[in-house]
């Protein structure tokens, strides 16, 4: 143990890792470090040794549960930096909406309103869209016309509507767009199957109707399914929706997040959770949707085909530099926003929407 | 720069807008602030909600921030205030309030404290609380300027008067007595 002493002393070592015990890992500094997710180069380091051996993973997991005690828990800086980050984006967007508009409504504005409400305001839009995204939308859609979009036989196909909002379609499904939305409303229809992660606007619900329901949202995720005229699925994740069966006047349905209901001709239809995978705890009802891309030292160039194919959405670069970026890390993620999002945690670039694809650059 | 100028930069920055000044200083001043925080209430989920929080007003309110000249000492003095009203709000933690209002009374928690109360599983609770217990005075100051103060081992040495060597092993010696107890 004198021996490591003189090596942790100089920074990242890397010999004698493999004969380390969870010990020798807990004193090591540079493990501490990652640990605390105090200095990117560790973590990178760590999650690439890491991921070359497995045969290590309990000694390591030891390990980190000794810092975590020791250190009182002062790790995941990244993650709160996201959530700042969400936070933040969320503000900004809002801001946008609202300019040009006389009487805002939202509660940011209230000066008087209690510290933990406006809390609760801006952090009700956490984790539903990403950090620094630019969005830039075709400013003239045609007037009056419904805009369609079909996934056609590719498995995801993934659309951010005009209002940000981002639409994972399954194979063979569509979404059709009402006349105005986003200007009058954001009312949608859907046949098939579709995964959402929708904006907060309060003054256009988004509303999804389906045969057998319409389904009203502020800002949320949930998947809908909805092959027949006969039933629809709605699984919530985040936020609230509710749920009007059609043929039903006046009866509604709210779900909480982690529930689903289906409607259709056993109506009502009673709300049920939703269901766990007894392997990863994960909900089946998403599964098709979810991608986990284990990354190993990879670059951006590499990932983003990657991405481009499980999510149907072309990728492209405006900057050569960004392309050699590289990475290494698993991430899970249901849209490639949140998964571009993860990206640019660890090694920071811009993306933005334009004309239906993503582009990348510095 | 040093630390201090560089956060008097960032602030100036944010003052005019620069989002990114914003990130820089959070970074900047992350693990300070939940130190800090730490020490008045052993929660670190309340800590570190309430550090986003002190951020997005920082944002909300940029254009009508003053200049300050300490800007650490200004962050924890906004997060001392920010706890204080959530731990009132939630009125849960009469004992914290009153530490932190009641001057005579105003004492830190001890590290000891700290990394027991922030355990969420009971039995770990009292294990550790234990197995803290057969650590030596020495022992514990030195496993607490490493893991909570993050201090580097050459760091601990000179602040302690000792080796490098010796620190390392103190510390070492700890946390195998602490892992063979807590297994």
């Amino acid at each position: 143990m004198i021996d490591s002493a003189v090596c942790i002393i100089k920074g990242i070592n890397y010999m004698n890792f493999q004969e380390y015990d969870a010990i020798d890992f807990a004193c090591d500094e540079s493990f501490q470090r990652y640990c605390l997710e105090e200095h990117d180069k560790d973590v990178l380091f760590w999650q690439h040794w890491i991921s070359r051996h497995p045969e290590k993973n309990a000694v390591i997991a030891e390990a980190r549960h000794i810092v975590e005690l020791l250190s009182a828990r002062q790790g995941n800086r990244l993650e709160q930096l996201k959530h700042l980050e969400d936070g933040i984006a969320r503000y900004d967007l809002l801001q946008q909406a609202l300019s040009g508009e006389p009487e805002p409504v939202v509660i940011l504005r209230e000066k008087r309103a209690p510290r933990l409400l406006k809390y609760a305001a801006v952090m009700a839009g956490i984790a539903l869209l990403a950090g620094s995204i630019f969005f830039f939308y075709p400013r003239n859609p045609v007037p009056g016309k419904n805009v369609v979009i079909n996934a056609g036989k590719d498995p995801r196909k993934t659309v951010v509507l005009p209002d940000g909002s981002a639409v994972v379609l399954r194979e063979n499904s569509t979404v059709q767009l009402s006349a105005g939305f986003n200007r009058e409303n954001r009312r949608l229809s859907l046949t098939g199957e579709a995964f959402f992660d929708v904006t907060q606007n309060a003054q256009y619900p988004f509303i999804v109707h389906t045969a057998a329901a319409d389904i009203k949202v502020l800002g949320t995720v949930f998947n809908v399914s909805a092959y027949t005229d006969r039933q629809t699925e709605t699984a919530l994740f985040k936020g609230k929706v509710e749920v009007t069966p059609s043929g039903n006047h006046g009866q509604k349905i709210v779900l909480q997040p982690n529930q689903k209901l289906i409607t259709g001709e056993t109506m009502p239809g009673a709300v049920a959770p939703l269901d766990a995978d007894p392997v990863n705890h994960k909900a089946k009802e998403i599964a098709w949707v979810r991608s986990r891309l284990e990354i190993e030292n990879e670059p951006l160039e590499v990932i983003a085909g990657k991405l481009e194919k499980w999510y149907g959405i072309k990728v492209v670069f405006a900057d050569e530099e960004v392309k050699h970026y590289r990475y290494s890390g698993t991430f899970e993620s249901e849209t490639i926003l949140k998964a571009l999002d993860a990206l640019q945690l660890s090694y920071p670039f811009s993306f933005k929407m334009l004309n239906g694809e993503i582009i990348i650059s510095k | 720069m040093s630390y201090e100028e560089d956060n008097s930069t960032y602030w100036e920055r944010l003052r005019a807008g620069d989002k990114q000044a914003l990130f820089a200083l959070y970074n900047n001043t992350y693990s300070h602030l939940l130190r800090f925080g730490l020490k008045l209430c052993g929660s670190d989920e309340l800590v570190k909600d309430c550090i986003t929080q002190l951020f997005l007003q920082l944002w909300n309110r940029h254009a009508t921030l003053r200049p300050v000249t300490n800007v650490p000492a200004y962050l924890f003095t906004a997060l001392k205030r920010q706890l204080l009203d959530q731990l009132a709000y939630q009125s849960k933690i009469h004992a914290a309030i009153h530490r932190m209002t009641d001057q005579e009374a105003e004492r830190e928690l001890s590290y000891e404290e700290i990394i027991i109360q922030v355990q969420r599983d009971e039995e770990l609770k009292q294990r550790l609380q234990q197995a803290m217990k057969t650590l030596t005075p020495r022992q514990i100051e030195l496993v607490r300027l490493k893991f909570f103060e993050g201090l580097t081992y050459e760091q601990i040495a000179s602040q302690t008067s000792q080796t490098v060597k010796t620190a390392y092993n103190t510390i070492y010696d700890a946390i195998k007595a602490l892992r063979k107890l807590l297994k």
